[in-house]
């Protein structure tokens, strides 16, 4: 039997200036008859899919033919937001606000008890203003730790266990993101235990630091990373160089100031901004990028300005009017993807096959010079309302979705052509320098890798050192596989290929990809 | 004085099994027992230049010196034609190291380690190269040292290299004094006094042994090799390493491997005569 298509999410219309046009009524009144009859999709994800429909259907904010025509060709690409966006892509509410004051507006005192707090952060999730998911829900041990000693211990553990379940079971998604760290906690250990049982696809991420996160606290983390490929392990001393203390690590892997949000997430396929500079890589830095910066930026503000200017999403906001989230820290992702394929389109030749990413020292220095230059074309093209970041759109890396068929998330070496592990983490560590809104490394073990996490401490250790941001720690035989940049599992898998419904919308997403990328399930795992 | 210098085999970047923490290995050329199950005869005799291995190599990556074997290792494909053509337990895929060279080569990978480990071999063979070496890793890093050592070499084997020391895992073979020699050629006396030497100055990271069929696999075996060391020090860490036919030589390769169910039996009769710490491999 062949395989029913699943329709799309959402529905790009040819002309971006139009929008919907009186031609693609009928194929429009089709889509939206597809997702009504989808039998794999539940209530929610078919009321979320109709919601994208819609937004797809309005005009873009306006934007030149220049950067029209990448959109277009997909040079240029904004992921899933729809045409007009109606709200920021992520925010980063300050949680901690809610748990001391309350909030009017949620009707919730300040939280007294282990109880109280966990309830006020499950209500506040519910209205996350953005993304219809809440896709950063709190430094999780630095919320709860003043209230851990407020029931017993074995009750502390029962709350925050049905608190973890809840929140798996009323945000089921892999994009749903918890901080932990850089200090351990009663807290922090007590969720990696219950995170561990449960077997939930929440993300997690540990800012790690030498300095101030206790060994056992960070060997702790790395059984469970072998156990169920998280948390990731971020580079805290390299972020905070940055960022300064607060910043916050929210859906895949995506760094934002807390109190502040994203705007937009608009994506650089870099394979077919290279394959634009024809075979001259010299031509590509030093005139395709700065020429498709200047429209790429232009994407961004335009995008920011309608939310903030047309929609009007700050006013009449409890959020703003309540102090949880802040105008001023607000920014937007320029996110590049495919370095691995625009590097190879310049190196690979046929006298040279093997001249490729991760293997070839010539690749390997054009990596550098083309994220090195990105960063440069940003810091050239300011977007005043990406204030959060200093007036730049801030860099990000982007891990892909399901159409990307010939592209390699992020700055990735591809899965299944990794070299040697230090090689591998010394190729993509030059690329993580300026690309400090988000991006990671993915190193797989095999099972003696659990006899002894301190020896992936070590590989940790000397990958910060060499300037990896984030890794994601897994095993190879792992029920849980880091599709792109969140998690799946295996047995989702083989469930959406049989076409049943799935309570993760984060799961759909990921089967895709996987079908597509089959190789994300064929890394190479580290012998030891 | 000349440096000495080192005969390795080869090295490991990474790995888990090795001591504490990710680690570095170098295994050394040459060996002072023969081990009835020998996973790695080629590391037991310095290569004579015999020549013989010369011809086989279908890669043509093997010449004759004057006294000596060159090695292409850009050509080389690892089929080891070579050392099963070797009627002498050597490979002509060795590398003679200085002390400054070896340590040249490990600071590259130094971040990535907790510290290096000498194996074999039989490191103990070359002490005087490696006190040098243990000497360059201390003085310019703070990776630490491991040597893992039959202890057959006795106490003053070691004492060069002792302040460069941090740590010896001792592989004991067999705990029976006329099975141990049956086993490895060679008498227990002096592999008793080296563990007892390490145990001493506070340096013994643990002790690992094989377990063998008819030689270390019975429960009186465990009792015996367990008693033994707990009555050295009953903090001392035993790790039961589980014996595996491929890859081994001989009729060795005929014998079985112990079961899950048997190792565990093992784990648990070693804890019962009184050592805290007892853990096997996978
Ligand atoms: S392993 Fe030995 S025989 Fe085989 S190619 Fe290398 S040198 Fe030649
Ligand atoms: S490795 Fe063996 S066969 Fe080859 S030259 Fe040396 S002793 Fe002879």
């Amino acid at each position: 039997m062949e395989k029913r298509r699943l329709p799309e999410p959402f529905m790009e219309f040819e002309d971006l200036r139009q929008g919907l046009t009186a031609e693609m009524v009928t194929p429009f009144k089709q889509h939206v008859s597809d997702l009504l009859h989808a039998h794999d999709l539940i209530y929610e994800q078919k009321r979320d899919a109709l919601a994208a429909a819609a937004v797809g259907s309005l005009p873009y904010p306006p934007i030149s033919a220049a950067a029209r025509e990448l959109l277009q060709s997909g040079v240029l690409c904004v992921l899933g937001e729809g045409a007009a966006p109606y709200h920021p892509r992520y925010v980063a509410p300050d949680y901690a606000r809610i748990l001391h004051e309350g909030s009017p507006f949620l009707e919730l005192k300040p939280a007294q008890t282990l109880f109280d707090a966990t309830t006020s952060l499950l209500t506040a999730y519910k209205y996350f203003p953005a993304g219809g998911l809440p896709v950063f829900i709190g430094r999780l041990d630095e919320l709860l730790e003043p209230y851990i000693d407020t029931v017993s211990p074995e009750t502390a553990r029962q709350v925050l266990k049905s608190f973890w379940l809840l929140v798996d079971r009323l945000n089921p998604s892999g994009f749903v993101h918890a901080d932990l760290g850089p200090a351990a906690s009663k807290t922090g250990a007590l969720l990696l235990d219950v995170d561990r049982e449960l077997g939930t696809i929440t993300n997690l991420t540990l800012r790690y630091d030498p300095q101030h996160t206790p060994q056992e606290f960070a060997l702790q983390a790395i059984s469970n990373a072998l156990g169920v490929t998280k948390p990731y392990f971020l580079n805290h001393p390299a972020m905070a160089a940055d960022w300064g203390e607060d910043y916050v690590i929210a859906s895949c892997y995506n760094a934002l100031p807390l109190k502040g949000g994203i705007y937009t997430l608009v994506r650089l396929n870099l394979k077919r901004a290279a394959e634009m500079a024809d075979d001259d890589p010299e031509r590509f830095l030093d005139e395709t990028l700065p020429e498709i910066g200047k429209n790429w930026t232009e994407v961004i503000a335009s995008r920011a300005r309608y939310i903030i200017e047309d929609v009007r999403w700050f006013e009449d906001n409890f959020w703003i009017e309540e102090g949880l989230l802040d105008k001023h820290k607000f920014s937007a992702y320029a996110g590049v993807f495919g370095l691995a394929e625009a590097v190879n389109h310049f190196t690979r030749t046929d006298a040279h096959p093997e001249a490729s990413y991760g293997h070839d020292k010539a690749a390997n220095r054009l990596a550098e010079r083309i994220t090195t230059r990105i960063h440069e074309v940003l810091e050239d093209n300011p977007v005043a309302s990406c204030e959060g970041t200093d007036g730049k759109a801030c860099y990000h890396a982007q891990v892909g979705i399901t159409s990307d068929l010939d592209t390699t998330p992020a700055t990735r070496v591809p899965s299944g052509e990794e070299p040697e592990l230090y090689e591998h983490i010394l190729t993509e560590a030059p690329t993580h320098k300026w690309i400090n809104g988000g991006i990671s490394t993915i190193l797989e073990f095999d099972q003696t890798a659990a006899q002894n996490p301190a020896a992936v401490l070590d590989i940790i250790q000397g990958a910060f050192k060499a300037g990896i941001r984030n890794l994601s720690i897994g095993s190879a035989n792992s029920e849980f596989v880091r599709v792109t940049g969140y998690l799946i599992r295996r047995a989702d898998l083989e469930a959406h290929k049989a076409e049943k419904a799935l309570r993760y919308s984060s799961a759909a997403l990921g089967s895709g990809v996987m079908e597509n990328h089959p190789n994300h399930l064929h890394r190479i795992p580290r012998k030891v | 004085m000349n440096d000495p210098l080192g005969l390795v085999n080869h090295i490991l970047n990474k790995s888990f099994v090795d001591g504490p923490g990710n680690r570095a290995v170098i295994f050394m050329q040459g060996c002072n027992f023969r081990c009835l199950y020998c996973h790695n005869p080629y590391t037991i005799q310095y290569c004579n230049a015999c020549g013989l291995c010369v011809e086989t190599c279908p890669q043509h990556a093997l010449t004759l010196g004057k006294d000596k074997i060159f090695w292409n290792e850009d050509i080389c494909l690892e089929c080891d034609e070579c050392i099963r053509t070797c009627p002498s337990s050597s490979s002509p895929r060795t590398h003679s190291y200085t002390p400054e060279a070896l340590w040249e080569q490990i600071s590259h990978i130094g971040p990535f380690i907790t510290g290096v480990s000498v194996s074999g071999g039989e490191p103990s063979l070359q002490v005087a190269f490696l006190a040098q070496f243990f000497q360059l890793v201390k003085e310019n890093s703070t990776l630490t040292t491991l040597i893992e050592t039959n202890g057959f070499a006795g106490p003053q084997a070691y004492t060069a290299m002792l302040p460069w020391l941090d740590m010896a895992m001792l592989d004991l073979k067999c705990s029976h004094p006329r099975k141990h020699e049956k086993l490895t050629g060679q008498p227990l006396d002096s592999v008793l006094e080296s563990m007892r030497f390490f145990a001493a100055q506070g340096k013994l990271q643990q002790v690992q042994q094989v377990i063998v069929p008819g030689f270390t696999d019975s429960v009186e075996d465990m009792q015996r090799t367990a008693k033994l060391l707990a009555g050295v020090d009953p903090e001392i860490r035993l790790r039961l390493l589980r014996f595996r036919p491929h890859g081994a030589n001989g009729p060795s390769a005929e014998w079985q491997s112990p079961t899950d169910e048997h190792m565990d039996t093992l784990v648990e009769t070693a804890r019962g005569c009184g050592l805290k710490e007892v853990e096997r491999s996978l």
